[in-house]
């Protein structure tokens, strides 16, 4: 350990320090940095732009105008014949006017919003429930309950892929749009509700059973005790829990890929950057920019959440 | 059993019903059926003709699996051993308090919590062969390689940015567990030990490290059960790397599909990880 008491310990601790915030920091500096810069700028290994570029920031959140396309004089031509029917006009402009180029940003996040937010919501009341009853009350099958839990926490998505899609195609649910939201709704319970189980599991031991137990005296049933001391109690414990199933839902990409590629109306967020990446429309400041505009949300979540983990209260709990 | 207890009994059963039943039908039932699935041949359709043990000594026979095998073992090496040691560097360097700490804490946590589509970007960008500031830094300004190398593009080395990654990405939560051990040690060990003659590097033997000993383990053993089924971190970074669980995903979903194949890759994977728990569940855990 280094010494603080001298002045080159102090000196060596302040370097050891900066060195570990800067390895920690530097790539998101370089997402930033790369978002804001032009494209003559990239090659420049300086973190701060020369010129300042917005154009992708603008171009995800839909603030640039809509480029008119010019429509070839041939086909201006097939379309002001008056012989044909104008359904059949307006599908050929259609197709020589869509930006083929813009990339939907806003629609994924609602997308990504929607599956995280969702899937969290209700893996957390079913955590309640679950880790109440494994925690406070007696009943035969309680270990092995608990025990089972752990178990299915740590297995991996890789190892459920094959079977979860087999038995989606099996139900019918995998070769349609809706179907696939909703494995894919369903999935994101199932990963996030073992970790909210085992987070609340740990906490609701360290309340006192003797306030639940006044309560119950003073003529509330369990379940009145529960809502009205429990609860309030764990609060900061079920907002942690809560974007803690939030987060993995928004980072998820395995399953997203296996059941959601074919339907880019509901890709989520990482799925919708990867297609981006391998296409042709990759260009590095727009995938900087949408980066930025994921990562966001989760460094929001974070920082509110920190304040309720501090003194690493989740111990060995955490997944990743 | 009383009433009262019979009561209690049935209210837990009420509250941990939809649990069980949503893990059992898309965890457990899908474990069990995937062991189905490696003695068949499967269509991505869900068609499935019974092939026996096909699947295992194809897999076994099939260089592939075991270069997967091999990349997966110097990536789990890389990785368990890289984030336990900078995890244990960092928790001894912050154990004090100091100010502004939990401001650096804030920055440390921070890529243990970023969505991986997210920051890989930042790493490939890093690595960028003609933009990236790592090929500068090496080339330009040490002069310590020839030339500009894309080391994300071929895998030998793309195995080795991949491990660093991860080792930048989970060393926090390894900090995480080993600082709160570590702030539990009381003072009185280390002043006995400085009576007794050590140094700090003697201390750090005789005291910090047996006291360490438990939650160490505990980190290495979690590193393996998570890593041995990571696939976001190694697949969106640099898809050219294969793990087991990429190897598996290639086998299941592209190219020449054989989901039975990928089915039985799985079984081999979910016997090693019952291994890693068991061993978790019963050394570690108190659960």
């Amino acid at each position: 350990m280094l010494g603080k008491r001298t002045i080159k310990g102090r000196i060596a601790f302040v370097i050891a320090v900066a060195a570990l915030v800067a390895f920690s920091l530097l790539p998101f500096a370089q997402i930033l940095s790369t978002s804001l810069k032009h494209q003559f700028d990239w090659g420049n290994p300086s973190l701060i732009p020369q010129k300042l570029n917005l154009e992708a920031y603008k171009e995800l959140m839909g603030l640039t105008e809509v480029q008119k396309v010019e429509i070839p004089a041939a086909i201006q031509k097939i379309l002001d014949n008056p012989n044909l029917p104008q359904d059949k006009k307006d599908a050929i402009a259609a197709k020589y006017t869509a930006n083929d180029n813009l990339f939907p940003f806003g629609k994924y996040m609602l997308n990504s919003v929607i599956f995280s937010v969702g899937a969290a919501a209700i893996s957390l009341i079913l955590a309640v429930m679950g880790a109440y009853a494994i925690s406070r009350l007696r009943f035969k099958g309680q270990t092995v309950i608990q025990r089972s839990v752990l178990f299915v926490y740590m297995v991996g998505g890789v190892l459920l892929m094959v079977p979860l899609y087999q038995m989606a195609m099996n139900a019918g649910l995998a070769s349609t749009m809706w179907g696939s939201a909703i494995c894919i709704f369903l999935i994101y319970i199932v990963q996030t509700l073992p970790v909210g189980m085992y987070m609340l599991g740990n906490y609701f031991r360290g309340i006192p059973f003797a306030l639940e137990e006044a309560a119950m005296m003073d003529g509330c049933s369990r379940k009145e005790a529960i809502i009205t001391v429990v609860l309030p109690l764990s609060l900061p414990m079920l907002a942690t829990v809560f974007i803690y199933c939030f987060i993995i839902g928004w980072n998820e990409y395995l399953f997203a890929s296996v059941f959601l590629k074919q339907y880019p109306e509901f890709h989520t967020l990482p799925l919708a950057l990867q297609e981006l990446f391998v296409s042709k429309n990759a260009i590095w400041d727009r995938i900087m920019a949408a980066s930025m505009l994921t990562l966001a949300p989760i460094v929001v979540c974070f920082l509110l959440a920190s304040r309720f983990m501090k003194g690493g209260q989740t111990e060995g709990g955490v997944k990743g | 059993m009383t009433p009262l207890e019979r009561a209690e009994a049935r209210f837990g059963w009420k509250l941990v019903a939809p649990t069980i039943l949503v893990l059992s039908l898309l965890i457990i039932y899908p474990l069990v059926y995937n062991i189905y699935l490696s003695f068949f041949d499967v269509q991505l359709n869900g068609d499935k003709t019974f092939v026996g043990f096909a699947n295992y000594t194809k897999l076994l026979t099939n260089s592939a699996y075991y270069s997967a095998i091999g990349t997966t073992g110097l990536y789990l090496f890389g990785t368990v051993a890289g984030t336990t040691l900078l995890g244990l560097a960092m928790a001894l360097l912050l154990k004090e308090p100091f100010k502004g700490r939990g401001l650096v804490n804030a920055a440390i946590m921070l890529p243990y919590v970023a969505p991986v589509i997210s920051v890989v970007f930042g790493w490939q960008f890093l690595f960028d062969p003609i933009s990236g500031v790592v090929n500068y830094v090496f080339v330009d300004v040490l002069g310590l390689w020839s030339e500009r190398a894309n080391l994300i593009g071929d895998p030998d080395s793309a195995l080795w940015v991949v491990v660093i990654f991860d080792v930048w990405k989970h060393a926090p939560i390894a900090y995480m567990l080993i600082l709160s051990k570590l702030v539990s040690i009381s003072k009185d060990q280390y002043e006995a030990a400085s009576i007794d003659g050590y140094g700090p590097i003697g201390r750090f033997f005789h005291v910090t490290l047996p006291e360490l000993h438990f939650v160490l383990a505990t980190v290495i053993l979690l590193r393996l059960i998570w890593n041995l089924n990571r696939f976001e971190d190694v697949y969106l970074l640099a898809p050219n790397v294969e793990t087991l669980p990429i190897f598996t995903y290639y086998q299941a979903f592209t190219g020449v599909i054989d989901q039975g194949l990928a089915a039985a890759t799985s079984v081999i994977q979910l016997g090693v990880l019952c291994v890693f728990i068991w061993f978790y569940i019963k050394k570690v855990m108190k659960w």
